[in-house]
């Protein structure tokens, strides 16, 4: 057998047509955009100017534009107090695969940035992987103009795929290095992670921002979607992809308003129980307890659901304990169980309270009892702890019997 | 004191007439004086004041002349036995141009994670004497994410393992930019271990590290050390793809080393069945370690591994030793626990370790004494490794070689002189196997793209790339090939099997749910089948559930007095002939065919007496494998002298004995080859066996078989006849139960008929058995 009759036996293949050759094909009709020359030759680039008029879901662009970003700090390091939005740089990437390394390739990376009157996206497109040093020196410049970069889960993704792509093309690509990045992924999901089932960005836009997508290519058909592009050139194949990336930068600029005004939130004026609760969580973490409790409490008042209502009380006693108003913990204490009856954590700690702080030795001992059963029935490593302490509460019940 | 006790149980040994009486061969190697240099004056001063901190005045001649090649700017190939102090010939070299250059790097590359642990901990303590300038670090699958970024950047010496380069580093080379920049050693160490399937992919995986460093600018000096083989040279340049000079006059002193081959005696001569060499093993075992003496045991299989720790710690719980003094160390623990282990040995917690080959590498546990090997390792190299275990240094030591009943392990056993005087083995490698070069060349397309008149290796890969351009994996424009699938292509390309994935399992004793061991995809059937008895540190658990898709076993610790041994069936296909030959009786061929394998039953074994008392079922999916093969079929009329059973029997006894042989005859691992027999094949339409190799493409065994055919049916017969059994027994046809009742007389019927009435004496070789 000869090598590649060899091949064809050893590693069948689902079809054998060789692709015909891609003929020349006009995209400018189909994507909008033109081709640009760049020192390292041609690429493909599709440029759109939104008015700040524009409506994208529940807000106009303009709104956007205006809003101070100051509180995000501590989402992004080495970003200091305030994000000056006209020197961010939106960014996504489409990519031929999820896997990383060298071989996945950025075959579209979308730019987004305010100018006083607009928002303009940027697409850079390789038309075919010869076109992806052109593609690399676009972008690079782009970075290379703003001193930050705003992605949904760029740093796990985005960004390191595109430094690979920078480091492979070894001709000293800078631009994406010293830029301050803010991630609106971790920080949706310190938002919302309990109120969504899901934090992806197609979830965010039903949920939070009043976008609805319709046609829109899913994620995991890009890949192939593209390489039926570089096989056939039908430019139409691509149309959807550069849809679904435009309408991810645009919704980016979106949520990052929507969690800027989340995060501006005083307690009083939540009116969501979960962002509440997640601006205590933030709170807590600035070191700022007594905030924290306020907004444990505004989260308790609207919460609706058994399950949240009870979560949210179980930080407020804990909390209350930490900061050392054991009266006011034990309340709630008592109301976990009085909601749930098998709560052994909640059982312990009231235990703890009547014997150590409230003294009442007799509450102390009817808890304790109570705390024992859960944990034997639960088979909780607890048991050795109660077992000791409800010894010692009768012990100390025995003495005072004696005494008197 | 060590030295006292290896003596008097020596003399021990040699008064038990018992255990004389089963002596084949005895060899002792008389101690032997070192051969010593001064260390060069070019050394660095401040690794000098090192080496007289460890009492090192003078180097070994083999390390002098090692670190003279590297200096003169030669890749190089050392080989010397164990314990020989291999690892200063490449430690020196490198720490030497590291002190002189803080900005260059060295890549180390080591066959397990062990022994890449076992050489950090020693870099570790160079290290820290030069003042924490080397930074040694291994980067394995159990390095921590944040560690990994660390290595990347700082990492002076990074320690790691072919798999891990092959789908860690290499596709994620731009990553690892400063390493490749600034390589200037790529040490391998144990390179006598990647031959086969295995040194075929390494190979390979290497060629693709060359093409890294070439896009860096890198042109690392290659420093290799190998145990002893027959053609390090040859080996080396066809690893490595360069030529190597190879260093092999070892100048390091060792003790005295007295071997015995031992051959359990027959206890049932009409069926040929001699005494267990599991059991054998273990009462020579038991005498050592009762001496105190650490002691090494090699068991063929992980099972076996299991059963004799079982074993022993009961010996030894009878004698109120702590269970701890035995251990098991084999492949599928887990890291941490094969670490502890290693650590034990080296403390002397530990005076019995029952290991599979994964000891027979050189990680340092410098006090063991004695060593059993449960069976012929499959090759003379393996043999002499697994014996130059014990006795690391200069005090004298035990090694005791305990024969199976198998036909290899007894040719070797009767006939020591061909152990002897054959030599040890070549290693071979077929780089270009088809299948494993294409998927290397996937991967190197991944890395970087192809360019037009690029070579692999010394190969021109434009055919194969143009397949793949037209499989819709690559794409070709402007001259360049590139990746194009969302597949990580390392992913799916095991170095060292077929399949990549592992089968956990998963202990659910009493509601736990921890993971207890691994097991590869191709044994899963085998091992972790439901009501299989899965054998972990000498408890017995119970496979409850098999999930095939989830790849994941469920088991419960059980009390059982047995243990389970599963069967598989295979069936073959004959794809494509790649030559063939007929003869007067019998035509041979070679080709490629698909190989189909399934486990349709399992035996419960019961443990100490070793009886069959029971068995199930098991219906698992079955596997598929396109390889190559070599067959010999003999014409229907000859054939019909036989009836059908004994045709049969003729047919099982032949594949069963030319199995066996054909691995000696190839010298490779005995596991490589597998054997079908067909009374009727669909293919010849003739009797037909089959000898196919267990790597999806094979290695070129099969053309070697081929070849080597008439030799090959001329040494198995002359076996049959040697044979003292009756009828046939495990030693040369194989067991009765198995095999027929008279298969040994109709095998020698068939062979005589095959060679024509005759041995082929063209073909006889000169050292034949018997005579």
């Amino acid at each position: 057998m000869d090598l590649t009759s060899r091949l064809r036996q050893l590693l069948p293949q689902a079809s054998s047509a060789v692709p015909a050759p891609k003929k020349s094909v006009d995209l400018d009709p189909l994507l909008g955009g033109t081709e640009v020359e760049t020192p390292l030759g041609p690429c493909y680039l599709v440029t759109k100017q939104l008015p700040l008029a524009h409506r994208h879901g529940n807000w106009p662009l303009s709104e956007v534009y205006k809003s101070a970003y100051t509180h995000l700090a501590r989402f992004a390091p080495g970003g200091g107090d305030r994000l000056n939005l006209e020197r961010a740089l939106f960014l996504d990437t489409e990519t031929t695969g999820l896997a990383g390394g060298t071989g996945t390739y950025a075959f579209l990376v979308g730019l987004g940035y305010f100018t006083p009157d607009s928002f303009v996206v940027k697409q850079v497109l390789m038309r075919d992987y010869n076109e992806e040093l052109a593609l690399l020196h676009v972008v690079d410049q782009e970075l290379g103009a703003k001193d930050a970069v705003i992605s949904f889960n760029g740093r796990t993704f985005d960004l390191p795929l595109l430094q690979t792509r920078f480091a492979l093309a070894r001709l000293g690509f800078q631009g994406a290095s010293g830029k301050v990045h803010y991630d609106l992924l971790p920080m949706s999901r310190r938002l919302w992670k309990y109120k969504l089932s899901s934090c992806s960005l197609n979830s965010l836009e039903e949920h939070l921002l009043g976008v609805q997508r319709s046609g829109d290519i899913p994620g995991y058909e890009i890949p192939q979607r593209y390489f039926d592009f570089l096989h056939t050139g039908q430019g139409r194949l691509l149309q959807d992809i550069v849809e679904h990336n435009f309408l991810d930068i645009v919704s980016m600029a979106s949520l990052l308003f929507r969690i800027q005004t989340v995060l501006e939130l005083e307690p009083s004026q939540c009116h969501c129980p979960y962002e509440a609760e997640a601006l205590a969580r933030l709170a807590l973490q600035n070191r700022a307890p007594s905030l924290a409790l306020d907004y444990l409490h505004r989260a308790s008042e609207l919460a609706r659901e058994d399950e949240l209502y009870l979560r949210i009380l179980r930080q407020q006693a804990a909390l209350l304990k930490r900061t050392g108003q054991h009266g006011k913990a034990a309340v709630l204490w008592k109301e976990i169980l009085s909601l749930s009856a098998s709560d052994l954590s909640s059982a312990e700690e009231l235990a703890k309270y009547y014997e150590h702080r409230a003294k009442d030795l007799q509450a102390a001992r009817q808890i304790t009892k109570r705390a024992l059963a859960l944990a034997w029935a639960e088979r909780s490593p607890l048991v050795p702890a109660l077992e000791h302490r409800l010894n010692r509460i009768e012990g100390k019940l025995r003495r005072q019997a004696a005494e008197f | 004191m060590w030295a006292l006790s290896v003596e008097a149980t020596l003399k021990k040994l040699e008064s038990n007439p018992r255990f004389m009486a089963n002596i084949t061969f005895r060899h002792t190697i008389e101690a032997q004086e070192g051969v010593f240099e001064p260390i060069p004056e070019f050394v660095h001063p401040e690794l000098r004041a090192l080496l007289l901190s460890r009492g090192i005045v003078q180097l070994y001649s083999h390390q002098a002349a090692a670190l003279k090649a590297v200096q003169s700017g030669e890749d190089l190939v050392v080989v010397t036995p164990t314990a020989s102090g291999k690892t200063l010939c490449y430690n020196l070299p490198v720490l030497q141009t590291l002190l002189e250059d803080e900005e260059a790097r060295a890549l180390y590359l080591f066959p397990t994670k062990a022994l890449a642990q076992d050489q950090v901990a020693e870099l570790m303590a160079w290290s820290d004497e030069l003042g924490g300038r080397v930074k040694t670090y291994t980067y394995d699958g159990d390095t921590p994410g944040d560690a990994r970024i660390a290595i990347r950047a700082a990492g002076s010496i990074v320690v790691t393992n072919p798999d891990m380069l092959h789908s860690g580093i290499l596709p994620h080379h731009t990553k690892w930019m400063r390493l490749f920049e600034n390589l200037k050693y790529v040490v391998i160490d144990e390179l006598h271990i990647y031959r086969g399937v295995f040194g075929s992919h390494v190979a390979n995986v290497l060629r693709r590290l060359d093409r890294i460093c070439r896009f860096y600018g890198a042109d690392p000096l290659y420093i290799c050390t190998s145990a002893t083989i027959a053609n390090p040279k040859e080996h080396g340049e066809t690893l490595l793809g360069r030529p190597v000079t190879v260093i092999d006059q070892n100048g390091a002193p060792r003790g005295r080393k007295d071997i015995f081959f031992y051959n359990p005696p027959v206890v049932n001569k009409p069926l040929g069945i001699r005494r267990s060499s599991l059991l054998e093993a273990e009462s020579i075992a038991r005498e050592f370690i009762s001496q105190k003496i650490p002691t090494i045991v090699f068991a063929r299989s992980r099972l076996d591994t299991e059963v004799l720790v079982t074993y022993l710690r009961k010996a030894f719980h009878k004698l109120g030793e702590p269970q701890e003094t035995i251990r098991a160390y084999r492949g599928g623990y887990l890291p941490k626990q094969r670490r502890q282990i290693e650590r034990d040995l080296r403390d002397g917690k530990v005076l019995g370790v029952v290991s599979t080959n994964a000891l027979e590498l050189g990680i340092d546990i410098g006090t063991l004494q004695a060593a059993v090997l449960t069976g012929y390792p499959g090759t003379i190299a393996s043999t002499w490794q697994q014996l130059g275990r014990a006795g690391r240094s200069h005090e004298p030591s035990l090694a005791v070689l305990v024969a199976t009943s198998s036909p290899l392990n007894q040719f070797m056993i009767q006939n020591p002189a061909y152990f002897m005087e054959r030599g040890v083995e070549y290693a071979r490698i077929n780089p270009n196997n088809l299948f494993i070069l294409v998927s290397h060349l996937k991967c190197a397309a991944f890395e970087l793209p192809f360019r037009e008149g690029e070579k692999f290796g010394e190969l021109d890969p434009t055919e194969i790339l143009d397949y793949l351009v037209e499989a819709m994996i690559l794409r070709k424009v402007e001259g360049r090939w590139y990746w194009m699938s969302e597949n990580y292509p390392a992913a799916h390309i095991s170095l060292r099997s077929a399949s990549t994935e592992n089968f956990a399992i998963i202990d659910t004793t009493e509601g736990r749910t921890q993971v207890i061991g691994e097991v590869d995809r191709f044994s899963a059937p085998m091992l972790i089948h439901e009501g299989a008895i899965y054998i972990h540190e000498s408890r017995t658990y119970h496979i409850d559930h098999l999930d095939w898709e989830g790849q994941k076993a469920y088991a419960r610790e059980v009390e059982t007095d047995y243990y389970t041994d599963a069967n598989l069936d295979v069936e073959l296909k004959v794809l494509d002939v790649s030559a063939k030959e007929e003869l007067a009786h019998v035509r041979r061929s070679w080709g490629e065919v698909m190989v189909t394998a399934k486990t349709h039953m399992y035996k419960k074994i019961k443990f100490y007496t070793h009886e069959n008392i029971g068995w199930g079922q098991i219906s698992l999916p079955e596997q598929e494998m396109h390889t190559t093969a070599y067959w010999f079929s003999v014409p229907k009329d000859f054939a019909g002298n036989l009836d059908q059973g004994a045709l049969q029997s003729a047919l099982l006894g032949a594949s069963h004995l030319l199995g066996n042989i054909a691995s000696l005859e190839l010298m490779c691992e005995p596991s490589d080859l597998g054997v079908a027999a067909q009374v009727k094949s669909p293919f010849t339409g003739e009797p037909t066996v089959f000898i196919y190799e267990k790597y999806p493409g094979g290695v070129g065994f099969s053309e070697q078989l081929f070849a080597a055919h008439g030799r090959l049916l001329w040494r198995a017969m002359s076996i049959i006849k040697s044979c003292p059994c009756a009828s046939g027994c495990p030693s040369c046809v194989g067991p009765a139960e198995e095999v027929g009742v008279n298969s040994k007389e109709h095998t020698l019927w068939l062979l005589k008929g095959a060679l024509g009435n005759g041995p082929d004496q063209q073909a006889a070789p000169a050292s034949a058995p018997g005579k």
